[in-house]
């Protein structure tokens, strides 16, 4: 714990400004709800807290067929979870929206913020990385675009510069024959940090039988969130076939390289990938073949409740 | 050093100066004396400072009080009448037994109001998920799920 | 039978106005003027020597009142369990990490963690003892060198052991000679925090005339300031402990925790002190439970019948004796008639958080070693779980381990309620599975108290000195109202605190309605007695002719002579005998056994071995549900506290350093609304000889079968036995797959000779 000053910034300009000027003894805040915990720890000890939660151009969301989705930084995680467009189109990452924390963090904690604590634990990643999200940065010299899956560089690390600001998330519209889900493995149906998570994405070619498309994203199994490449690239154009997504779910496997902790052995962390990509794949390809899972009971793989 | 802060709290208008790093629990408890909300942990883990901040419920230790200037906030001294009748769902704890040591009480009541804005006729699984985020160790949740049913219940009837 | 006026009402509790409008006071809540805030200094060594500690940096800073050390107190040495072992605050060496060694009070939170940052502190690390059966060998690392010294010291067991429980009976190796089948088994429990919801916190102030006022979050406000007059070396008379509304303690806020701490800060500094834990303090500073290992040998004939049980359990304690193993000894027979034992017990010392008391300590433990084990014995004997807790099952008339001839109880009604409700023997589906336990307890006893007045308004005042703890208070009111006759909102039940109330024992060990409530029950008959006698005496009818209820007394033949409370009370002021007080004191009650039966059921995943709780029955023999919905709001809510116990639950310290490595609500797993299951309770009624209105204990109960009866569940659903806690999916998976516990059987003689025990 040590005294900062508040500072508030109004429009996207003044943040940057805000930031440049105090460099590296800024920290920008928006929901705060990891700021004051790691504040509290002595963790974070900025000089000047930068809250950008009132700029309100960052709060936007926006659907359409032909854009996707485009999410403000400031979108909160509960928006995630109920927006309507969000529960019929992304329905993994609202399901991975409602097993953040609980309904009181979700209202304050936001998209933007959960993206840029870069945790390899972080409960939308995984959904956000199978989504293929764009983030958009503005800086000093103006916006650039990075995927998300180059976002990460190291736990609590971003390729974010001094004075860099993460405004907004974009996910492509979801190809037809699409289905999704999110699995998190923990010991409590809320306010749990994952175990393990695991987002599936496929999309099927018109005939249902082939792989046009797939992504795996998982957490808490590395030292960032990342996408289980190895696995993609094995049903990529191919027939899907359950042995092919047994193959698959082992390759996942093999592209995790966690640690333990108090929350599980690396060993268990590990095999537990495979068996949590394996459901969600078996899952989301019988969601990809026309049979709708509804939003309820993918919550309940999400959050692994007891009811 | 202390700037002033803007908040309505419990629907009446205060000013007041509040450090910078204060949260919006320790400008309520500390500065108003508003100690019906309680800090359990002071990490969002346990839901006991749940208030109502512009409507919605939010764990008032991981809000940062400045960011909330100009805000709505309710709190648990304020959803009682005026003339002293208890919130249906206040009610429906007393009469159900949905507190024990009322330390959690305030912030489940708050979560428990929260959801029935939203949704007066919620299942079972809903009030679950709706108190995820409230820890409470004296009840094991049977009655106070009860006790927000029946709230709802109260509330349908027109009773609210 | 008469109708009755308050008992086995299901009535709101008297507090409840207060708690759900949010202006119940915790001693959080209390602000003072010029009130100061504390910050304590902690222990980052498992044991060493403190070669420096300079607060000089500390003092300069602007805003720091008063800071103080282990030197600012008296040289006293004192102890909560059997031994004085302790000092109140750190002054030469530490013990475990988180152990206090300074404390600041300065005007704000903030200036106090400043100054606490700039007390210099050096350490000489010395050698370290973290495992209970590395530190119970002779040749352990010594904890304590001085071991010997400690007053109350009277066990030489060697090594770090410091307390030994045993108890014995029969012939116990002629026993095992001559039983069909012997099972030996070696069961683990975890570390756990009692996760009370309000950390614990305190304001302590100097008043004018020299005493010391301290506002406290306590279950035992006299247990407080016999304490703090000990360690401050200050007389009695001198400390007034107001005990706030308490927020949860389960057993954790029975004993002084830091209250000396804002004290001295408070004598040092002329201002008043507040100390509030950080929720990581609540975890590291003082009074969990630690791990039990509990190894237990029976002895079966082929028929069922068990002749004899052998039992060891080794109790890990911290490096203080904060609470011993306590009731460990008395359940290693668990609720069975066992003829021929050997029980022993040990405490030992280790360099961790020193354990405090949590909801009957030790007996959960010993509850999942002995309740897995009987099923582990039938499942043996091929005879069905159940059938095998009930042939063997005592009855009335049968000797405790104590040595008390149990009384009347309901035992094998809980066993048959829960039997009924499941429709047992039943077969679960694919990886579900089904299983139950028993728990027994005591109700609880100890020095209790009451005084009941009769207002001029016919409204009775209750005055008892006891803290209310799960609506004791409305219980104990409602057990005055039944007596007096009149109904529970004519009852007032005052704040109150160690100078205004008569001494009680703390509350605690499922004792407060059986024992105080008695009290209470005895000073509301006497002051019944004393209201007949006037109303006697101005009617002119003989006592027995008179009736009290429905707030008068009045002649019980019908004939239109009454008088109410009121006029009763007001005539007393003028009458010879004075105002009508009742009062009772009590020092003991009657052994009266609590027993239940607990049944769960769960479905277990076998690729992630993720164990889902999806039905959850239990009953309890309460004796008389004085107010029902807070015996079983009581009852859910102690189950609900075994399961986390079972499924989630565990304070992982790290095998070095004896570091708590969880010390937030996020990382140390209680259960929420969304993992429980409906906790379906039943009540049985079997009252007490001896308890008021033949009520019996409730609370600690409750939380002792869910451990075994989930353990059983899961041998139901996937055939493996679980023997350690908790069963989280990581564990219950590898057992699954067949890779073997890290406790498999502890050889204790070997252990206390020095060999390796764990075979």
């Amino acid at each position: 714990m040590a005294r900062f000053e508040y500072l508030e910034a109004r429009t996207l300009r003044q943040a940057i400004s805000l930031l440049q000027r105090h460099g590296d003894e800024a920290r920008i805040v928006a929901g705060s709800t990891d700021f004051l915990v790691r504040w509290r720890q002595g963790v974070w000890q900025p000089k000047y807290v930068v809250n950008i939660g009132r700029i309100a151009s960052l709060r936007r969301i926006s659907y359409s067929r032909r854009l996707g989705l485009r999410l403000g930084a400031l979108v909160s995680v509960r928006d995630l979870e109920t927006h309507p467009q969000i529960q019929s189109n992304y329905s993994a990452l609202s399901a991975a929206a409602a097993s953040f924390a609980g309904v009181q963090v979700r209202n304050l904690a936001t998209v933007g913020g959960n993206v840029c604590n870069a945790s390899p634990a972080g409960d939308t990643l995984p959904a956000l990385l199978a989504f293929d999200a764009q983030c958009k940065i503005a800086g000093p010299e103006g916006d650039r675009w990075v995927a998300l899956s180059e976002f990460f560089t190291g736990p609590g690390r971003t390729v974010l510069q001094t004075g860099e600001i993460l405004t907004e998330l974009r996910l492509p519209p979801p190809l037809p024959n699409t289905g999704s889900l999110y699995i998190k493995h923990s010991p409590r149906g809320a306010m749990d940090i994952a175990t393990l998570g695991v987002a599936s994405v496929i999309s099927l070619e018109g005939s249902g039988r082939v792989c046009r498309n797939l992504r795996i994203g998982l957490g808490a199994v590395a030292p960032t969130p990342i996408r289980a490449s190895s696995a993609e690239s094995l049903l990529w154009g191919r027939e899907v076939t359950p042995e092919l997504i047994t193959s698959a779910a082992q390759a996942a496997k093999a592209d995790a390289k966690p640690i333990g902790d108090v929350r599980g052995s690396a060993e268990h962390r590990q095999d537990m990938v495979a068996v949590l990509t394996q459901r969600t794949l078996d899952r989301a390809l019988d969601m990809a073949r026309g049979n709708p899972m509804a939003f309820e009971m993918q919550r309940q793989f999400a959050i692994q409740a007891a009811f | 050093m202390k700037k002033p802060l803007k908040l309505t709290v419990n629907g009446e208008p205060r000013e007041f100066f509040v450090e910078p790093y204060f949260s919006l629990l320790d400008a309520l408890r500390d500065e108003l004396h508003l100690t019906g909300t309680k800090k359990g942990c002071d990490e969002g883990d346990c839901g006991a400072c749940t208030v109502l901040l512009d409507g919605k419920p939010v764990t008032s230790c991981l809000v940062l009080a400045h960011s909330a200037h100009d805000s709505q906030v309710t709190t648990i001294e304020g959803l009682a009448g005026q003339d002293g009748l208890l919130h249906p769902v206040q009610q429906a704890f007393v009469t159900h037994g949905g507190l024990q040591c009322g330390f959690c009480t305030p912030g489940l009541v708050m979560s428990a109001v929260g959801l029935l804005q939203e949704n007066s006729d919620p299942s079972v699984d809903e009030v679950k998920y709706a108190i995820g985020g409230n820890l409470c160790r004296c009840t094991g949740y049977s009655k106070v799920i009860e006790s927000i049913m029946a709230a709802a219940q109260e509330i349908r009837d027109g009773n609210g | 039978m008469p109708e009755h006026i308050a008992l086995g009402k299901s009535l709101p509790r008297v507090d409840a106005m207060e708690k759900i409008t949010g202006k119940a006071t915790y001693a959080s809540d209390v602000y003072l003027p010029g009130m100061l805030m504390c910050k304590l200094l902690t222990s980052t060594e498992s044991h060493a020597r403190i070669v420096r500690l300079d607060t000089t940096r500390a003092e300069a800073l602007p805003g720091v009142r008063a800071v103080i050390t282990g030197n600012d107190y008296p040289d006293i040495r004192f102890g909560s369990g059997a031994l004085r072992d302790r000092r109140i605050m750190a002054t030469d060496e530490v013990f475990y990490i988180g152990e206090a060694v300074a404390a600041v009070a300065a005007d704000d939170e903030i200036t106090a963690q400043e100054a606490v940052e700039l007390i210099d502190v050096e350490y000489q690390p010395l050698p370290v003892v973290v495992d209970p059966l590395q530190a119970i060998r002779d040749d352990a690392v010594p904890v304590h060198e001085d071991l010997e010294s400690f007053e109350g010291y009277g066990f030489a067991g060697g090594g770090n052991n410091c307390t030994l429980l045993d108890a014995d009976r029969g012939d116990v190796v002629q026993a095992f000679q001559d039983a069909d089948q012997t099972i030996e088994e070696t069961y683990q429990s975890q570390p756990i925090n009692q996760g009370f919801l309000e950390p614990m916190a305190c304001v302590a102030n100097v008043e004018p005339n020299g005493r010391l006022t301290v506002w406290a979050s306590t279950q035992g406000p006299y247990q407080v300031r016999a304490q703090l007059a000990s360690v401050l070396d200050i007389p009695l008379s001198r400390i007034k402990v107001i005990a706030m509304e308490l927020g949860g303690g389960f057993g954790a806020k029975l004993r002084l925790a830091f209250e000396a701490f804002p004290a001295m800060l408070a004598m040092k500094s002329g201002r008043p002190v507040k100390l509030i834990n950080t929720r990581e303090e609540a975890f590291t500073l003082n009074g969990p439970r630690l791990e039990t290992n509990i190894r237990l040998k029976t002895g079966v004939m082929n028929d069922g019948r068990i002749v004899a049980r052998e039992a060891y359990s080794i109790f890990d304690v911290g490096a203080y004796l904060g609470a011993g193993p306590n009731a460990g000894v008395g359940h290693a027979l668990g609720p069975y008639k066992i003829p021929n034992f050997k029980l022993r017990s040990y405490g030992v010392y280790t360099n961790k958080i020193y354990v405090g008391s949590y909801r009957a300590s030790g007996v959960a433990d010993m509850t999942f070693a002995v309740e897995s084990h009987m099923d582990s014995v039938a499942h043996q004997l091929g005879i069905d779980p159940l059938d095998f807790r009930s042939m063997n099952a005592v009855e009335e008339g049968d000797i405790s381990v104590s040595g008390a001839r149990l009384p009347r109880n309901g035992l094998r009604e809980t066993l048959q309620a829960v039997k009924d409700r499941l429709g047992l023997p039943k077969k679960m589906g694919e990886a579900r599975g089904l299983g139950i336990a028993m728990g027994e307890w005591r109700s609880g006893s100890g020095p209790s108290t009451a005084a009941i007045s009769v207002n001029e308004d016919g409204t009775i005042s209750m005055l008892t000195g006891s803290v209310d703890i799960s609506g004791s208070d409305t219980s104990m009111a409602q057990i005055a109202a039944e007596t007096l006759g009149v109904t529970l909102d004519q009852v007032v039940v005052p704040k109150r605190d160690t100078d205004m109330a008569p001494f009680t024992g703390p509350s605690g060990g499922s004792r407060i309605v059986y024992s105080q409530g008695k009290a209470v029950q005895m000073a509301a008959e006497d002051a019944r007695n004393k209201l007949m006698a006037l109303a006697s005496d101005r009617l002119g009818v003989p006592p027995d002719a008179l009736a009290c209820e429905n707030g008068k007394v009045y002649v019980q033949d019908n004939t239109p002579q009454e008088l109410t409370l009121a006029q009763l009370a007001r005539m007393s002021l003028t009458s010879p005998q004075g105002p009508i007080v009742g009062n009772a004191s009590l020092s003991s009650m009657p052994f009266a056994p609590v027993y239940n039966t607990q049944a769960a059921e769960v479905l277990v995943d076998r690729e992630t071995g993720r164990v889902t709780l999806t039905r959850f029955v239990q009953a309890q023999d309460v004796g008389v549900a004085i107010n029902p919905m807070s015996v079983v709001g009581q009852l859910e809510g102690g189950a609900v506290q075994g399961i986390g116990r079972a499924l989630s639950e565990e304070l992982q310290i790290d095998s070095e350093t004896g570091r708590v490595l969880n010390p937030s609500l996020a990382t140390y797993l209680m259960p929420l609304a969304v993992d429980m299951p409906e906790i379906e309770t039943i009540l049985i009624n079997v009252p007490t000889d001896d308890g008021p209105f033949g009520a019996r204990a409730v609370a600690e109960p409750p939380g002792f079968g869910p451990p075994a009866a989930i353990a059983n569940a899961i041998y139901d659903a996937v055939g493996v036995r679980i023997k350690e806690l908790p069963f989280t999916a990581e564990r219950v998976l590898a057992a699954i797959k067949g890779q073997q516990p890290k406790a498999g059987f502890i050889d204790i003689e070997a252990l206390l000779s020095g060999e390796n025990p764990l075979v």
